[in-house]
């Protein structure tokens, strides 16, 4: 075989490997939409689960997924903003900034199942918040905080130096700088950095499934040591219950419902993430 | 509160001294992520210590788990190691594939375009691989390989190299990328063909950061939870070398006796070393990766 067909043939092999790839994300979302959509009933997202999630819809799962990524990242934001201008802004390059940035891929490469361990004894039983859902937001916070704490140094770092020059040249202190020039300049940034933490918290399951959730019976959390049902671990729940071909139907609406959900929130990422690419090209 | 790091600050002195309270603040957030990374490891170090005490270093050597009498976690251990390796081995020339086509034969925008997909594909809860897995993968295994039960260590190997593919696929690519275009015009000019070129001037040099991409990769394959934990059938024993049955890894394990530990001090304490031994590899593993990544992007 002369070395141009070799060529041709090993372009065209790698080449439809690509196609394959990109057939498997199609693949997976026309599944979860073949076999989910058939669940969703009249009133599926606002209807409560009965008869232990063989019929009804997800309406509480839904609101208890939705109460706890939205907590997580209200509490996750403050930290990693804080943590990530210190780093940028206060801090002199050095040995210590570096391990700074070491532990912020330490903590995202860290099993999630591990943040539920350590995070239950810690926030559940040393705090005394027990099985709920303020555990479940605290575990959740800690979780995603190297996501928000990575796109937001990305933003920052981005910045044209000569923005901070010119804020230096106008005399202004450290603190205004950040609030005036820094901070609006990387607004999309932080945008971007909320949905992906928002994604990230919708998605996980192992880190909440025995510290803030519950299966059945449990509606808006009453207080703040209540539990809620998610509709990550009542697919956990239903997928095993093979017997039964209604919580299997059940399970693929949930998944349908939660992949949707962090779809939306991945794709408004990444609308935001080119503004910023654009943004920086001028 | 004086931290000593005064070296370690800007060194633009007004700014040091014009610290305001913002300053504070954002120090005091730091010092709380901080700790919750190293407190993280501290904890999973301090709440094992019982389980090291009575079990020493044969607590990785042990066979037997036996809640009340022994813990061992080699079949844990072996059952993650045996996964991993698989899912590598299954992912990597897809991955590479992939990786090779996107960096050397897209053009720009629709090399974009891939890694927005990649980046779909990753941000899919486990949970839904989960699901997906358990419903046709499992049945496909068993109906592929003629066996009774589709739980089996190579099943959750399967479904792990599909979820770690957009993760290798798209840090090798990045690496590729970085390459600089002298090289290839280099090559190119000496007549390479553009195979030739990528093969023998771009691989070579972006070596490095392809090993930091699976090593990335493998770190989290080690830790996914949920997915593997419905498919590999959750059954302590110490597979040898075949792969065609149930197994156990260690987030699975964990993953499946968390709740039920929650009252018993020795049996958390087990699983806490479990996830102390967890964390010490995907930990190793990272840092690795990271060092590798930085290598090639210098």
């Amino acid at each position: 075989m002369s070395a141009i067909a070799f060529e041709k043939v090993v372009r065209v092999i790698i080449g439809s490997i690509t196609f394959i790839i990109i057939g498997l994300l199609v693949a997976i979302f026309s599944i979860m939409f073949l076999k989910g959509f058939p669940a969703f009933h009249g009133d599926f997202l606002f209807a409560e689960s009965k008869d232990f999630g063989r019929a009804g819809g997800v309406f509480y799962q839904l609101v208890g997924t939705l109460i706890l990524m939205t907590t997580a990242v209200l509490l996750s934001l403050p930290v990693a903003l804080g943590s990530v201008l210190f780093q940028t802004e206060y801090m002199a390059p050095g040995k210590f900034k570096t391990l700074l940035a070491q532990l912020t891929y330490v903590l995202n490469a860290t099993p999630t199942i591990l943040f539920g361990l350590v995070g239950y004894l810690l926030f559940g039983v040393y705090l005394d918040t027990g099985v709920s859902w303020v555990t479940g937001s605290m575990i959740l916070a800690v979780m995603i905080l190297p996501t928000l704490q990575v796109s937001l140094r990305e933003a920052v770092e981005a910045l044209p130096q000569k923005y901070r020059e010119a804020g230096m040249a106008l005399g202004l202190t450290r603190s205004s700088q950040i609030r005036r020039v820094i901070l609006p300049q990387c607004f999309y940034g932080v945008v971007t950095g909320v949905l992906l933490g928002l994604a990230r918290a919708a998605g996980e399951t192992a880190a909440i499934m025995f510290t803030a959730t519950t299966f059945s019976g449990i509606q808006f959390p009453q207080s703040f040591s209540d539990p809620v049902p998610t509709l990550q671990t009542h697919i956990l729940i239903l997928a095993q219950e093979a017997a039964h071909p209604e919580s299997i139907a059940q399970a693929w609406g949930s998944g349908l419902v939660l992949l949707g959900l962090v779809f939306i929130l991945t794709l408004m990422a990444w609308v935001f993430r080119t503004r910023v690419v654009m943004e920086s090209d001028l | 509160m004086n931290f000593s790091f005064g070296n370690y600050l800007s060194s633009d002195c007004s700014a040091v001294r014009n610290w305001e309270p913002l300053g504070w603040v954002f120090a005091g957030m730091n010092f709380i992520f901080l700790t919750c990374t190293m407190g993280l490891a501290t904890f999973l170090l301090v709440e094992s210590i019982p389980v090291w005490r009575s079990e020493g270093l044969a607590f990785w050597l042990g066979e037997n788990w036996w809640v009340g009498e022994t813990f061992g976690a080699l079949p844990m251990i072996c059952g993650s190691f045996i996964v991993t390796g698989l899912a590598v081995l299954l992912v990597l020339p897809v991955a590479l594939s992939g990786a090779l086509f996107t960096s050397e034969y897209l053009t720009p925008p629709l090399r974009r375009r891939m890694k927005g997909i990649m980046e779909m594909l990753a941000g899919i809860p486990g949970i839904i691989y989960g699901l997906l897995g358990v419903s046709f993968l499992t049945a496909g295994v068993k109906d592929v390989f003629n066996l009774l039960d589709g739980n089996t260590l190579f099943t959750a190997g399967c479904l792990l190299a599909i979820m770690i593919l957009p993760t290798v696929l798209t840090l090798s690519e990045d690496a590729l990328r970085s390459v600089s275009s002298e090289f290839r015009e280099a090559a190119e000019g000496l007549g390479l063909t553009k195979l030739q070129t990528a093969w023998r001037v771009v691989l070579p040099q972006s070596l490095p950061g392809i090993v930091g991409a699976v090593l990335l990769g493998i770190g989290r394959a080690m830790g996914e939870t949920i997915a593997v934990m419905l498919v590999i059938g959750s059954l302590d024993r110490v597979p040898g070398f075949n792969i065609f049955v149930s197994g156990q890894t260690i987030p699975s394990k964990l993953g499946r006796e968390a709740a039920e530990a929650l009252g018993s001090a020795e049996h958390w304490s087990a699983l806490m070393g479990l996830g102390f031994t967890l964390f010490l590899m995907v930990a190793f593993i990272t840092i690795c990766g990271n060092y590798f990544k930085y290598w090639s992007g210098r």
